[in-house]
C-alpha cells in the first residue's frame, strides 16, 4: 500500500496524515482519530502488570500515537493476547540491552516496540505487528479505560515532579547560581501546581506556551494547562486584537521582559522571558517548540481546527511534555538550537568512513536516511539520492528519541514527520539503541518495512561491532572533543589529532608550555575559555569542551546566552551579516568572525589581551582546518541545501 | 485654512496619544481616557483601538514585569514605543514601517522624544495629573496638550509628512546638553557674569544659563532643568532661532487654537498658552526678548512676563530672555519676589544695564574669538557621538559631516545602539548603571567600523568608515580619540 512520502501529491491530506487506515473501515473524522490517540494512551503500571500495552513503555515517555486504526473488537483482542508475548520478550531485550552485552542476535524480532501501530504488514512472524488492537479500540470500554489511563499518568507526573523538585531548583531559569551541578537533568513537565496567579509562576525566567487560534491551552511550559486556559485566552485576544488592526504582533518589551509571538496558522506561540536572549533567538525556540509539534502530529493536525475551530489538541500531545521539556532544556545548552547546524562526535576519519560506507550499503533500499547518532552528535549520516536532512530536523528528531524513554528500552518502529523535509506527511522511523547514548535510526516512507529495517539493523550492527566502529565511539565520549588547552600555540603547521586514543600524541612545545603557565587553571592559551566554529558549507560546527573558567551550568548556560546575542548581533536581517565583532563586557571578551566558509566564536577571560585573542583565534581556525576530517562529517554528498 | 483640512493632510502614518488609564473606566466612556490624539481627525475608533491595546498590554505585562510595565510593541507594520509620563498617564507613539528608507527608528530615540514632550509639559504647564485634578473634565488639560504637542510635532514636518528621528540621527542624543568648550580666562569672565546675574534680585535665588549660539556655555540650575530650559533655548529663543523663525514655520498649526478648543465643547475663557508656538518670540528693547504667549497685562498694553515651573525650586519663576550678539542669557527669578509685567522688566533692564551689560560685551568677545566655527567639534577622519550621562552632556560630529556616511553604516550604528540601549536599561534596573562596561568593536558588510564603549555611565559612539582593517587598527583609533578628546575616558590603562 503507498503511504508516506509517495502519496504525498495525493490531494487527500486525511489520507497523508493517517495514511493506512483499513479500507474496510469508514473513514472518520479527524479530530475523533487523533483524539482515539490520547485516549490510549499507555499507563506504566498496565506495562508492568498486565504487559498488554505494546506501545511504549515507559507512561511519561509515551507518545500518544497509534492512529485510529478500526478493527474489530475481537481482533482487538487478539491483538492484546499476541502483545503479552511481544511485552515478554521486550522486557528480556531491554535487559539485554541494559547489560551492554552483544547479544543482539537472542532477541530476534520479537521485542518489536511499536511507537504507533498502525500499519497492516502482512508477514509470517509469531507475532505480527499488524495485530496490535491497542489504538484501535473504540466504545465506551476502550474510552474509559483509556481516560482511567490518563489519569494514572497525571499522577505519576505529579509524582515525578516531587521526585525532581531539587533537580528543578538546579535546572530553573530563576534560581541562582549553582556553581557546581554537574547533574543530570530530568526531562518532565515543572510546576504543575501552578498557574498565572501563582506569584512563582509569574517569576519563572523563561515561559513558553502553546495555544489554539481559538485561545485553548495546548502546551505551557510550567503550571497546569488546564489552570492556565484564563491566561492563555489572554494571550490569544492580544495577538487577534492586533490582527484586528491589519497587523501582526512581533513581540512586546517591558522591562527586562521580551513577550515573543508566533502564529502558525491556528496554533499560536508564545515565549515570556528575561533571560535577556534576542527576539530571533526566542523566536527560533518557537519555530523549534512548532516544528517538534509536527514532528508528532504532521501540520495536517490544522485540518482539524478547520473543521472545528474549537479543537482541543492537548489530548493529542498527552504524554509528550517530557519532549517538549527535553527541547526546551536544549535551548539552553545546545548551540545547534541557534546556529541551525549539527555536530558530529569526534571519530577518527577511517572509522567515520567505515560506518558511512555500512550505512550507504543498506540506504539504498528504500531507506531514506540512515543515522548513527551518540546523544546529539551525529557519528555518521547518510540520504538517498536528493533527499537532504536540514539541521533542525535532526536536531527534533534526535531530541524526540533521546527524551522518550522508550525507545531506549527496545527496537521502536514509529511515524514521524520531518517538518523541513515534508511537514504534511509521516515518515516511519526505525529506532535502535546500541548502548546507553549510541543510536540508529532508518527513515522510510513505506510503513510496512518494519522487519526489513530490523534486518538492515542486524546488518549493520554485525559491521559496527566487527569493525569496532562502536567501541571507538565509546571511546571518543570518554576522551570529549575538542579542548581549549590543547589550542597549538607555535605557528608550525602540522598534523594534529584531537584524540590521543587514535594514535598520535600530542608533543607540547615551548610555547605551549609557556602559555599554559599564563594561564594555568584558566582555560586554553590567551584566556581562551570555548568555542565554537561552523562551517557554512557543511551545515555543521564543532563545539570546544568547556574549561574550568565556565564548569557550571550557570556559567555555560549564560555563555549560550552572550552567544546567542552576538549571533543575532553578527546576523542582522538587514544589513547583516557583520564581518567581525570584538565585544568586552564584564563576563567575556568575545571574539566572531563570519566569513563565506565559516564562523568562528570565541570566548575569552574578561581581561584576555586584545592582540593576542586575535591570535589565538587565527590558530583555533587552523587546528580545525587541521582536524576537520575528524570532527566533521564529510562528503555527505545528499547534502544539498 | 482651518484647522482639521490641515491635520488630515497629513498621513496617519504617525500616530501619537496621551491618555490617562484612570479615566473611563465605565463601558461607554471611553473616549473619556483620551487627552490628546494625533492625528486628531482620525475617527473614534481607530483612536480607541490604539488605546485599547495600549491598556490591554500594559496590563498584561504588568503580570510578570510590575515594576516594569510595556514599553515596545513590535508588530510587522508598526512599532508602539510607551512612555508612562506620570503615574497611570501613558503617551504612545505609533509609527509606521514601510519600504520608506528613513522608517528605521531606534526605539529609545522616540522614547526620549516622548520624554522630552512630557518634559517641557511640566515646565510650562506643571504636572497633568494636577491639571486634570483642578479641573476633572479634563478639557483644559486637553487643550493645553492639544496645542502644546502639535506645537513642538510642527517642528518634525517635511512637507505635510512628520518625519521623526530615525537611524540616521543614530549620531544625536536628545535630552541632552551641547557643551561650548571655552578657554581659562573666559571662564572666568563667565563665572563673573554668572555671579552677577543669579544675584540680581537680592534675598532671592536667581538662576541663569548662557548659551553662545547652540551651545551651552554655563548653567546654575540643576541638570534636569537645564536641559529642558536648554532645549527650549535651542527651539525658540537662540538668535538663529529668531532670525529664521519668521519665513519657515509650519501651518501645520497655523489655526487658532481657539478653535480646537471650542471644538472639543472646552473652556474657552481658560486661555491656552502656547510657549512653542512659532514666531511668538521677538526682539525687543536693550536686548531683551518679548512675546505675548503668556497674554497681556490687565492694563491691555504690557505683555505678560512668562513663567515656567522648574523641577529644582518647585516654585514658579518668571523667565527673562536677553541677547547680545550670537549670546542668550536666560535668566530665571522667583515670581515671588519681583512684579509681573512691565515693572519687573524694569527692574531686570536696570540691573543689566547698571551691572551685567560690560560683563556680557566681554564673555561674548572672548567666545567669539575662540569659536571655532560650525565644525568646531569635527574630528578629522572619525563620526562619533559622546555622551556624558551624569552630566547630561553630549558632543557629536556636526551633522553636516554625518551625512557623508552610507546608510549601511548608520544602520549598523542605530542598531548597535539599539541592543547598547537594552543593555543600558536592564543594567539601570538592576542598579548597575554605574559599573555597566562595555565595548564593541564590529566590522560592518560594508568594511565601515562601528563602535561602542560604555564605561562609568560615559558613552562613546564611533563610526569609522575607509579604515584598515584589523581589530587592532580600530582600537587603536578609539585610544587616540580618547587620549586626545575624552581625556582618557575610553582608554584602555
Amino acid at each position: 500500500m503507498s503511504s508516506g512520502l509517495s502519496s504525498l501529491s495525493s490531494s487527500d491530506e486525511l489520507d497523508n496524515f493517517n495514511p493506512r487506515t483499513l479500507p474496510t473501515t469508514p473513514p472518520k473524522p479527524l479530530e475523533e482519530e487523533l483524539a482515539s490517540l490520547a485516549l490510549t494512551l499507555p499507563r506504566p503500571e498496565l506495562l508492568s502488570d498486565q504487559e498488554d500495552v505494546n506501545v511504549v513503555s515507559d507512561g511519561s515517555a509515551a507518545v500518544g500515537f497509534g492512529f485510529g486504526i478500526q478493527r474489530s473488537d475481537e481482533e482487538s483482542r487478539a491483538g492484546v493476547v499476541c502483545e503479552e508475548n511481544v511485552v515478554g520478550n521486550s522486557a528480556a531485550a531491554v535487559v539485554e540491552g541494559a547489560t551492554g552485552n552483544s547479544v543482539w542476535e537472542g532477541i530476534d524480532g520479537t521485542g518489536v516496540m511499536w511507537g504507533r501501530t498502525n500499519s497492516e504488514i502482512e508477514v509470517d512472524r509469531p507475532v505480527s505487528p499488524s495485530s496490535s488492537g491497542y489504538a484501535g479500540e473504540r466504545g465506551s470500554s476502550g474510552a474509559s479505560s483509556g481516560r482511567s489511563e490518563m489519569d494514572g499518568i497525571a499522577d505519576d507526573e505529579i509524582q515525578e515532579l516531587n521526585d525532581d523538585e531539587i533537580q528543578e531548583l538546579n535546572d530553573d531559569d530563576s534560581v541562582g547560581d549553582n556553581s557546581n551541578s554537574v547533574h543530570s537533568w530530568v526531562p518532565g513537565k515543572r510546576h504543575g501546581d501552578e498557574d498565572d496567579a501563582s506569584i512563582s509562576w509569574r517569576k519563572r525566567k523563561k515561559h513558553f506556551f502553546v495555544l489554539s487560534h481559538s485561545g485553548k491551552p495546548i502546551y505551557s511550559r510550567y503550571g497546569d494547562e488546564h489552570k492556565l486556559a484564563g491566561f492563555s485566552a489572554s494571550l490569544q485576544a492580544i495577538i487577534s486584537f492586533v490582527e484586528d488592526g491589519g497587523d501582526r504582533v512581533k513581540w512586546v518589551r517591558a522591562g527586562k521582559h521580551l513577550v515573543v509571538f508566533l502564529v502558525k496558522g491556528p496554533i499560536y506561540l508564545v515565549c515570556i522571558s528575561c533571560t535577556e536572549e534576542p527576539y530571533e533567538s526566542l523566536r527560533g525556540q518557537l519555530e523549534l517548540i512548532y516544528g517538534q509539534m509536527i514532528l508528532i502530529l504532521t501540520k495536517s493536525v490544522n485540518r482539524c481546527f478547520e473543521r472545528n475551530p474549537k479543537f482541543d489538541m492537548t489530548s493529542l500531545l498527552g504524554g509528550t511534555d517530557v519532549v517538549f521539556s527535553s527541547l526546551i532544556h536544549s535551548f539552553g545548552w545546545n548551540p545547534a538550537t541557534f546556529l541551525h547546524a549539527y555536530t558530529c562526535l569526534p571519530l577518527a576519519y577511517g572509522t567515520r568512513q567505515a560506518a558511512g560506507a555500512i550505512l550507504q550499503d543498506v540506504a539504498d533500499s528504500g531507506i531514506l536516511f540512515a543515522i548513527l547518532m551518540c546523544k546529539h552528535k551525529v557519528i555518521s549520516l547518510v540520504g538517498a539520492q536528493k533527499a537532504s536532512l536540514h539541521p533542525d530536523d535532526m536536531l527534533l528528531l534526535a531530541n524526540f528519541v533521546m527524551s522518550s524513554e522508550s525507545f531506549r528500552t527496545s527496537e521502536s518502529f514509529s511515524p514521524i514527520c520531518l517538518p523541513r523535509y515534508n511537514p504534511m506527511a509521516f515518515l516511519y522511523a526505525y529506532v535502535h539503541y546500541f548502548d546507553a547514548n549510541t543510536y540508529f535510526m532508518l527513515l522510510t516512507t513505506n510503513s510496512d518495512s518494519f522487519y526489513h529495517l530490523k534486518e538492515c539493523r542486524i546488518r549493520i550492527e554485525t559491521v559496527l561491532l566487527k569493525s569496532n566502529v562502536l567501541s571507538e565511539v565509546q571511546r571518543s565520549m570518554l576522551d570529549g572533543g575538542m579542548h581549549v588547552e590543547d589550542v597549538p600555540v607555535d605557528s608550525l603547521p602540522r598534523y594534529r589529532t584531537i584524540s590521543p586514543h587514535l594514535g598520535q600524541q600530542r608533543v607540547p612545545s615551548e610555547f605551549t608550555e609557556r602559555f599554559k603557565e599564563s594561564s594555568a587553571g584558566m582555560g586554553g592559551p590567551g584566556g581562551l575559555w570555548h568555542f565554537i566554529y561552523r562551517s557554512i558549507y557543511l551545515d555543521q560546527y564543532v563545539a570546544s569542551e568547556f574549561s574550568s573558567p565556565i564548569s557550571s551550568r550557570q556559567q555555560q548556560k549564560r555563555l549560550y546566552r552572550a552567544y546567542q546575542n552576538i549571533y543575532d548581533s553578527m546576523h542582522d536581517k538587514e544589513i547583516g551579516p557583520h564581518k567581525t565583532q570584538f565585544r568586552r563586557d564584564e563576563n567575556y571578551v568575545l571574539l566572531c568572525w563570519v566569513t563565506q566558509d565559516f564562523e568562528l566564536y570565541a570566548a575569552f577571560d574578561p581581561l584576555a589581551d586584545k592582540a593576542m585573542a586575535i591570535k589565538i583565534c587565527n590558530r583555533v581556525c587552523q587546528w580545525i582546518k587541521d582536524v576537520e576530517n575528524e570532527v566533521f562529517l564529510l562528503g555527505a554528498s545528499p547534502f544539498s541545501w | 485654512m482651518g484647522l482639521s483640512t490641515a491635520t488630515s493632510a497629513v498621513s496617519e502614518a504617525i500616530k501619537l496619544c496621551v491618555f490617562d488609564s484612570r479615566r473611563g473606566q465605565q463601558e461607554g466612556q471611553e473616549l473619556d481616557k483620551i487627552l490628546f490624539f494625533y492625528p486628531a481627525d482620525l475617527p473614534f475608533t481607530k483612536q480607541l483601538y490604539i488605546i485599547g491595546l495600549s491598556e490591554g498590554l500594559i496590563t498584561f505585562t504588568r503580570t510578570f514585569s510590575p515594576e516594569a510595565a510595556c514599553e515596545v510593541i513590535e508588530a510587522e507594520k508598526h512599532s508602539h514605543v510607551f512612555f508612562e509620563a506620570e503615574p497611570d498617564i501613558w503617551m504612545v507613539l505609533v509609527v509606521e514601517k514601510n519600504k520608506e528608507v528613513l522608517a528605521t527608528w531606534r526605539m529609545d530615540a522616540l522614547q526620549k522624544l516622548l520624554k522630552e514632550i512630557h518634559s517641557l509639559f511640566l515646565m510650562f504647564h506643571g504636572p497633568i495629573r494636577l491639571l486634570l485634578e483642578k479641573e476633572p473634565t479634563g478639557e483644559v488639560s486637553r487643550s493645553h496638550l492639544y496645542s502644546f504637542i502639535m506645537d513642538y510635532l510642527s517642528d518634525f514636518l517635511v512637507g505635510k509628512k512628520l518625519q521623526l528621528p530615525s537611524f540616521v540621527d543614530c549620531l544625536k542624543e536628545r535630552g541632552t546638553v551641547h557643551m561650548l568648550t571655552i578657554g581659562r580666562d573666559a571662564a572666568i569672565e563667565v563665572q563673573a557674569l554668572v555671579r552677577t546675574l543669579d544675584s540680581c534680585i537680592e534675598n532671592a535665588s536667581c538662576r541663569s544659563l548662557i548659551l553662545f549660539q547652540d551651545l551651552l556655555v554655563s548653567t546654575s540650575l540643576s541638570p534636569e532643568d537645564t536641559t529642558n530650559l536648554f532645549s527650549y533655548a535651542v527651539l525658540r529663543l537662540t538668535p538663529s532661532v529668531l532670525s529664521s523663525s519668521a519665513s519657515s514655520w509650519s501651518y501645520l498649526l497655523r489655526g487658532n487654537t481657539v478653535s480646537h478648543v471650542t471644538q472639543h465643547g472646552g473652556n474657552v475663557g481658560n486661555r491656552v498658552i502656547r510657549p512653542l508656538q512659532h514666531g511668538k518670540w521677538s526682539k525687543g528693547k536693550n536686548g531683551f526678548l518679548e512675546t505675548d504667549i503668556w497674554g497681556m497685562e490687565a492694563s491691555g498694553r504690557v505683555n505678560s512676563t512668562p513663567k515656567i515651573w522648574p523641577f529644582q525650586t518647585e516654585k514658579q519663576m518668571y523667565l527673562y530672555v536677553h541677547h547680545h550678539k550670537s549670546l542668550t542669557l536666560i535668566l530665571l527669578v522667583p515670581a515671588s519676589s519681583i512684579p509681573n509685567g512691565e515693572q519687573g522688566i524694569s527692574i531686570i533692564r536696570q540691573y543689566f544695564l547698571e551691572n551685567a551689560s560690560l560683563k556680557i560685551m566681554t564673555v561674548e568677545e572672548k567666545l567669539s574669538k575662540g569659536w571655532g566655527g560650525e565644525n568646531a567639534y569635527h574630528v578629522g577622519g572619525y563620526r562619533y557621538l559622546l555622551i556624558d550621562g551624569d552630566r547630561q552632556i553630549s558632543r557629536a560630529s556636526p551633522p553636516g559631516k554625518v551625512t557623508t556616511l552610507t546608510k549601511e553604516s548608520l544602520l549598523a550604528m542605530s542598531k548597535l545602539r539599539e541592543k547598547i540601549d537594552l543593555e543600558k536599561s536592564r543594567a539601570k534596573q538592576d542598579g548597575v548603571v554605574e559599573e555597566k562596561e562595555v565595548e564593541v568593536t564590529i566590522r560592518a558588510k560594508n568594511n565601515a567600523w562601528v563602535i561602542s564603549r560604555i564605561t562609568r555611565r560615559k558613552e562613546l559612539y564611533m563610526v569609522l568608515e575607509k579604515a584598515n582593517e584589523t581589530v587592532l587598527y580600530a582600537s587603536d583609533m578609539v585610544e587616540k580619540f580618547s587620549n586626545r578628546y575624552c581625556n582618557g575616558a575610553f582608554s584602555l590603562d
